[in-house]
């Protein structure tokens, strides 16, 4: 029973995970790099939810969709105005500059909110038992809302027409400007929905424990271990390597302390670049 | 002045900014127009110059009397040109239809039945309209990446080496397409390393030798030149 509660708490966990996952490979598939900025747009997310829902008193649903927002707004501006001229020198460069970036982000929600950890304003519900495994109600919720905000992504991606050239720029970026579709329109779309999910993503993450300033600094590797375990680039593998390091942290507390959880990101990176260096999925953007 | 017209181009890459050292075409309304010539002669240097792929350093390309010099691809798209790239020509992971969709991404307005009329041209296509473009046959994928050009339906078709790799039986479907999409009206500039099927299907050729016009004429007079014979045609 145990292993079957370790499992369920896996998935769900797994399941969040993936929507900033998501995010860190659909920037991958389109503009080419890491963007580890990803952890600081998750904490913008936390608290531009925070400030939703505890100083304006929006229920968290709601909160949720500012989250999205703000984060998405704050990725068009810093991709365009801090990333976007280090991409011409290359992948590594803009990595690393994706890094001091969020360092900056992270200390100016520091500077704002302070250090302390704080919580949402969420309604006190007792867990459920479903046949002996315990799940809170806003677990549940969580993960409702992760699912749909994927299937929402994936209607997009599949039957718009701004979705299908985002996937046409990821696929061939040549051929899509031959085609007339406009590069500079697409990252930046790319840049709000990848870092509004991050954002979605990092208050998702809060609303399940507390938030600070860290948010997203203490989930980026396990991000990046998904987005790297499914093959970097593709979508459908992100949400399989969430799932892999979700139920994996949660198995490995069976033969590991609490303390060492995280080591299981470093292993599923090592194991899958090892075995298949593209992925689970492969590079396949979609 | 012709439909498309090339004077004196001069472009490249980068430092190598003079890989065509001013180079001179033209195309007809209705004609089928061949380019051959040796590896890195420039032909696909050329055809790139002229959908805005590429800056030309120097030179002019007009189409239908309209100044396109270094303009934007999708203005020139927009314009009527269509150009199918040597290779990646396709979108792998998107499916035959998708793929049609954003060979049509400039003008969405009609886009429906333009698909239909495509696909209709394109049996072979039309039954894997679901299938994702990463699974066609090199042939096939030749088709699509034409069918997609013919979307916005232009009045001039690039085309650079549309028989590269495939079967001869392929390559001989392939021609008989092009024949049939010219006398419909679409003209078309052809960049073939087949210079035997090149000229048997152009109207005129255009020889290009390191970055310049060597030759031009009717394909017929050509075909049958002894120095070209001997060095393009084997013999
Ligand atoms: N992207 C590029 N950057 C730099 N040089 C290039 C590039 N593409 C082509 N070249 C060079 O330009 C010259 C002409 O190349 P181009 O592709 O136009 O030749 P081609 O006539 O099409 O040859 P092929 O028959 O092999 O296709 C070659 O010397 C090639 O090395
Ligand atoms: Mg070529």
């Amino acid at each position: 029973m145990e292993v079957l509660q370790l499992i369920v708490n896996g998935l769900m966990a797994g399941t969040i995970l993936a929507v900033p996952a998501i995010g860190l490979t659909a920037i991958f598939a389109v503009l080419r790099f890491t963007n580890f900025a990803l952890a600081s747009h998750m904490t913008i997310g936390a608290f531009a939810g925070f400030v939703a829902n505890v100083t304006f008193g929006l229920p968290a649903v709601a909160a949720l969709g500012f989250a999205f927002v703000i984060a998405g707004l704050v990725g068009v501006l810093s991709d365009e105005f801090v990333l976007k001229p280090f991409r011409r020198a290359g992948f590594i460069t803009t990595a690393i500059g994706s890094i001091a970036l969020t360092i900056a982000l992270e200390n100016i929600v520091r500077f704002i909110f302070g250090n302390q950890l704080r919580g949402y304003d969420l309604p006190i519900l007792r867990d459920w038992n479903i046949h002996g495994i315990r799940v809170s109600p806003q677990q549940v919720e969580n993960f409702v809302v992760a699912v749909i905000v994927m299937a929402a992504l994936f209607a997009f991606l599949s039957f718009t027409r701004v979705g299908k050239s985002m996937r046409a720029v990821a696929d061939n970026p040549m051929l899509a400007a031959i085609k007339g579709i406009n590069a500079n329109v697409v990252a930046r779309l790319v840049s709000f929905v990848a870092m509004g999910l991050a954002g979605l993503g990092g208050m998702l993450i809060g609303l399940d424990t507390t938030i600070d300033p860290l948010i997203g600094f203490k989930t980026i590797l396990q991000i990046f271990a998904a987005a790297v375990v499914g093959g970097l680039g593709s979508i459908p593998g992100a949400v399989v390597g969430a799932l892999v390091v979700g139920v994996g942290e949660e198995l490995s507390l069976l033969v590991l302390t609490p303390a060492y959880r995280t080591a299981v990101g470093f292993i599923a990176i090592l194991v899958v670049l090892t075995f298949r260096p593209r992925g689970i999925l492969g590079q396949r953007a979609y | 002045m012709g439909l498309l017209t090339a004077t004196g181009v001069v472009a490249g890459y980068g430092a190598a900014d003079e890989i065509l050292k001013g180079v001179d075409l033209r195309v007809e309304p209705g004609e089928i127009v061949g380019i051959i010539g040796p590896n890195g002669a420039g032909k696909s240097t050329l055809l790139k110059a002229i959908a805005g792929l590429l800056k030309p350093k120097a030179g002019a390309i007009a189409l239908n009397n309209a100044d396109i010099t270094g303009r934007e691809p999708r203005d020139i798209s927009r314009m009527g040109l269509a150009y199918v790239p040597q290779e990646h020509n396709i979108f792998p992971s998107m499916s035959v239809r998708e793929n049609l969709e954003m060979g049509g991404y400039v003008d969405p307005k009609g886009a429906k039945a333009r698909i239909d009329g495509v696909l209709g041209r394109f049996p072979v296509l039309a039954n894997k309209r679901r299938h994702a473009a990463r699974t066609l046959s090199g042939g096939e994928r030749q088709m699509l990446a034409m069918a997609m050009a013919l979307m916005v339906e232009p009045a001039v078709l690039l085309l650079d080496e549309p028989s590269a790799g495939l079967s001869p039986v392929a390559a001989e479907v392939l021609f008989n397409a092009i024949i049939q999409i010219n006398k419909e009206g679409v003209s078309i500039a052809m960049v073939e390393q087949n210079a035997n099927e090149a000229l048997a299907i152009s109207h005129r050729a255009y020889i290009l030798v390191d970055g310049k016009n060597s030759r031009t004429g009717p394909a017929q007079a050509l075909a049958q030149d002894p120095e070209i014979r001997r060095i393009f045609l084997g013999g």
